[in-house]
């Protein structure tokens, strides 16, 4: 038994180190007043005054998270929408072909979805900016809206609804005051799971950018292609220092809010 | 599998044989919880055993150590004259139905019942009669290519009996394994469940906080509470002669009541003297009092040897059940088949032998020691 | 009545999506593998892939990698999962390995410049040992080996969740009927884990196709796999007629592959 324990700890201490080494290892070199990743030369803050001095960044920074903001909320209202349509269609054989439309995106490679998007805004005469980028992730994240929504829906209790009339409620008020509060938890997840995808997004945007629009992912990319540069370290400090504090923030949260279901992490990954 | 003592088979209808010994079990948990204190039971094989007692009594902690699933902190575990404390689950001649059966949801009947027989490497043409005999004696013949999901309660369990059966283990033992059911089908299984351990001939251990199934099913039964044995003995035995008022409470329902031992052979409760059947205190002693509800009968109040105000009433069927108050303020509950009216006088009656008169927390090694030293005089049963 | 209004409400923008962002970039993306850079239908595009070596190369190397990610990542991964389920605090674990999947992918990838570099971690390691300097940056090996990195906690994940599902007792009634360790772990726990299995495999094998920015970074900028090819068209050569065959292509085997491992197997019956 406490072997097994031992064993246990040893080898998920292992896999926790691998998964750890490259983002201290920027973090640690993030305070070297060198030039690379080799050899650490003296501490410095210098780094991080460049970082902050760089509007450019910063600008990209804001806008990032502008784009997961907008995009994931109009996707949620969309997917949430798509899922009420998909649970009101009677024939089971609709339903099936509107799910296998709603997962292409699920499955494609991003490539793919780039390539596509792409070919298809040149064809519609869009211009690759902020417009279109956005356009994309609204389009990629839906899916996994309806994919979260759905299953409440089907858990969803129609009695419900009928006692809702009985009592004298109209339909919108049976839809705002009955059906959408049981939908809420799906609704959240699907949401927090678009912010993500929004966020984490790199191939689709590269390929839907254009000169004038970068985001985040975009714009290290670049940096880093031109080899070593120890502003994208000190960037990583403050992005790693800002999602402890999400997690922190999202676990003091769930942990108030529900301490017996013990479900929340798993809504944390993709 | 050592193929060992030929003449086991006849050994168990000729002499008894031990075939499950504990010595000296103590369970104590990681957390400091202390599940056994020094568990000492002998199992013979052939016969049908029960381990009863409320949740965390230890009941199934017990089933745990035998099966090997859970090692004693203390103790030694004996298998047919081996000591197997230390041996792996897998190694053991016992099999396990489980409490909701745990079935292997990814196979089907057969694969499931054939489990065993796979992973003993037996071919095929052996495996398929052995799941087909199996089958056959918990009825599901022709189920074999059914998916479990595609089950009810009642037939798993069937599946989980066969399962374990197949394997032509020594002992079997069943962890509650009727508390999912429904109750028409509980006691359609309890009687199955009786008929397969006879033909089978192997022994029953089974787990259950359920009276009537232990007393209904069991050739003995063991009443756990605490992480103790606090009884062991038939149904009769135990029902009748409970030696704890955990037992009396535990094991149907009884009327206990404080009361103190004038002498051998009397006893003094409800502010009133009795004469009854036992004997073997200390003069003075306080002792509790058992009578069970069906050994009251309704009397004219001047025939009682209590009189009592009845309270409440309830027709269940065969008999009444009513809740009545005695002059001393005492709660009676009665089930008679004749019933009375509210708030009427009774007379409560009862033979001597129907009053239990139990030392407070006596231990089963005490009492039959008590009772060693007045045996022949008179007997306590009836 | 008032149902198939709020129905046709719903359903509306809905639609709207599936025509203009799955449906008519799917027709789109046929339709540029099927013409030439003036529009004329021409089968030539479909001509030259088949019949040029180094994209059928590539097309297997593509799926030879996605494998070896796919594979590598699940032997690491496994075991994992199934300690997580075997520790306390299980919820401190679990976040501690999900919290690597927050950094940007691109940064992590940048760290592996580092790291992988000939002066870089793992050759400072190795000359601990008197060797190297290794060449890792710029490899096969380290695409491969880097992928794998970012993958493994999209595979803990879904397999520890199908483990933790599974009902204690079910691995207790293995033994109980003669099961060893690894025959209860061959015919109870692995194929009542494979839901997990296969959601992991799902999550990895398809998405390490397009990897393109990992070939480019780490991988030495060269075209290895369908991924960067079809990057390397669209962005690069802007041949997108080409880009648009491979992503056919691509497609197609795609859909091959799902539903080669989606069928269910289907079970023998036996008579007794």
């Amino acid at each position: 038994m406490k072997k097994r324990q031992v064993l246990a700890k040893t080898y998920l201490l292992l896999v926790l180190i691998i998964l750890y080494i490259p983002i201290f290892y920027l973090i640690y070199f993030s305070f070297s007043s060198g030039k690379d990743m080799n050899q650490f030369k003296s501490f410095t803050w210098a780094h991080y005054q460049a970082l902050f001095q760089d509007n450019r960044l910063l600008a990209i920074f804001l806008e990032t998270i502008l784009l997961a903001l907008l995009s994931s909320l109009i996707a949620t209202v969309i997917g949430t929408m798509g899922a009420l349509a998909i649970s009101m269609v009677r024939k089971k054989s609709q339903q099936k072909v509107l799910l296998s439309l709603n997962n292409v995106l699920m499955v494609s490679p991003d490539v793919i979805i780039g390539a596509s998007f792409l070919i298809f805004f040149t064809a519609l005469g869009i211009g690759l900016n902020f417009g279109s980028v956005l356009l994309s992730h609204i389009a990629f994240s839906i899916p996994i809206v309806v994919l979260m929504v759905l299953p409440r829906l089907n858990e969803f209790d129609y009695a419900l609804v009928d006692a809702a009339r009985d009592l004298g409620a109209s339909s919108y008020q049976v839809f705002t005051k009955v059906m959408l509060p049981a939908l809420i938890p799906g609704i959240a997840t699907g949401l927090f799971m678009a912010l993500t995808y929004s966020l984490d997004d790199f191939a689709v945007t590269f390929f839907v950018t254009g000169n004038g629009f970068s985001t985040l992912s975009v714009e290290i990319y670049s940096r880093a292609r031109q080899g070593i540069d120890l502003e994208v370290n000190a960037l990583s400090t403050v992005m790693f220092l800002f999602v402890l504090l999400l997690v922190g923030i999202y676990y003091f949260i769930t942990a108030r809010k529900n301490k017996k279901t013990r479900k929340g992490l798993g809504g944390l990954i993709k | 599998m050592e193929e060992q003592a030929t003449g086991a088979s006849a050994c168990s209808y000729f002499c008894k044989m031990d075939i499950i010994q504990l010595k000296h079990i103590n369970k104590r948990y990681d957390d400091g919880f202390i599940a056994l204190k020094d568990i000492n039971l002998k199992i013979e094989s052939g016969k049908f055993y029960s381990l009863l007692g409320p949740s965390g009594s230890g009941k199934s902690t017990i089933l745990r150590i035998i099966a090997g699933f859970t090692q004693p902190t203390e103790g030694e575990v004996w298998f047919d004259g081996k000591n197997i404390t230390d041996l792996d689950p897998a190694k053991r001649q016992i099999n396990t139905v489980f409490q909701n059966y745990a079935l292997f949801p990814h196979l089907n009947v057969f694969e499931n019942v054939a489990f065993g027989l796979k992973i003993k490497k037996l071919p095929l043409s052996q495996i398929k009669p052995k799941v087909k005999d199996a089958l056959h004696m918990v009825r599901l013949d022709g189920y074999a290519n059914r998916e479990i999901s595609e089950l009810s309660g009642g037939q798993q369990q069937r599946v989980a009996i066969a399962r374990a059966i197949v394997n032509e283990p020594k002992v079997l033992l069943l962890d509650e394994s009727l508390s999912a059911l429904d109750k028409r089908l509980r006691k359609e299984m309890q009687f199955e469940l009786r008929a397969i351990q006879k033909k089978l001939g192997i022994t029953f251990i089974f787990v259950t906080h359920d009276q009537e199934e232990a007393l209904s099913m069991s050739d003995e039964i063991f009443v756990l509470n605490d992480g103790k044995i606090q009884q062991n003995g038939s149904p009769v035995d135990i029902y009748d002669e409970p030696i704890n008022d955990f037992v009396a409470r535990f094991i149907g329902e009884s009327n206990l009541l404080p009361g103190r031992m004038i002498q051998d052979y009397e006893v003094e409760f409800a502010n009133h003297h009795f004469q009854c059947a036992d004997a073997g205190m200390k003069a003075n002693e306080k002792v509790e009092v058992v009578i069970r509800p069906e050994d009251l009968d309704i009397v004219a109040p001047e025939k009682g040897k209590l009189v009592a105000t009845a309270q409440t009433q309830l027709f269940l069927g065969d008999h009444f059940e009513i809740k009545a108050i005695d002059t001393d303020e005492n709660e009676w509950l009665i089930h008679s088949t004749n019933g009375c009216q509210l708030n009427e006088r009774i007379g409560l009656y009862f033979d001597p032998e129907d009053i239990h008169v139990m030392r407070q927390h006596e231990s089963q090694a005490d009492f039959d020691a008590r009772l060693e030293s007045y045996e022949g005089e008179e007997s306590n049963d009836e | 009545m008032n149902n198939k209004k709020a129905r046709a409400f719903f359903m509306v923008p809905y639609l709207m999506w599936i025509i203009l962002f799955v449906i008519l970039p799917i027709l789109l993306i046929l339709w540029y593998s099927l013409t030439d850079a003036n529009h004329h239908f021409t089968l030539s595009n479909f001509a030259l892939f088949f019949k040029n070596g180094t994209f059928l190369k590539m097309m297997l190397n593509s799926f030879w990698y996605a494998f070896l990610i796919t594979i590598i990542t699940l032997v690491i991964s496994y075991p994992t999962a199934y300690f997580l389920t075997k520790i306390k605090n299980q919820q401190i674990w679990l976040l501690l390995i999900i919290l690597p999947t927050w950094i940007n992918l691109l940064l992590k990838a940048y760290a592996f410049i580092g790291i992988l570099g000939n002066n870089g971690l793992v050759n400072k390691f190795l000359h601990l040992f008197g060797l190297g300097p290794v060449n890792i940056l710029f490899t096969d090996f380290a695409f491969i080996f880097v992928a794998t990195y970012i993958e493994i906690p999209f595979m803990i994940l879904p397999i520890y969740n199908a483990i933790k599902e599974i009902n204690p007792a079910v691995i207790q009634a293995s033994e109980d009927l003669g099961a060893s360790k690894w025959q209860t772990f061959r015919y109870v726990l692995w194929p009542l884990s494979w839901p997990g299995v296969e959601s992991g495999i799902q999550a990895i094998f398809i998405p390490s196709l397009s990897l393109f920015m990992l070939t480019r970074l780490i991988g030495g900028n060269r075209v290895i796999t369908l991924g960067t090819a079809i990057e390397e068209y669209f962005m690069t050569t802007m041949n997108w007629n080409m880009g648009a065959t491979i992503g056919v292509v691509l497609i197609f085997l795609m859909i091959v592959v799902m539903l080669l491992t989606g069928k269910k197997a289907k079970r023998k019956k036996v008579k007794l």
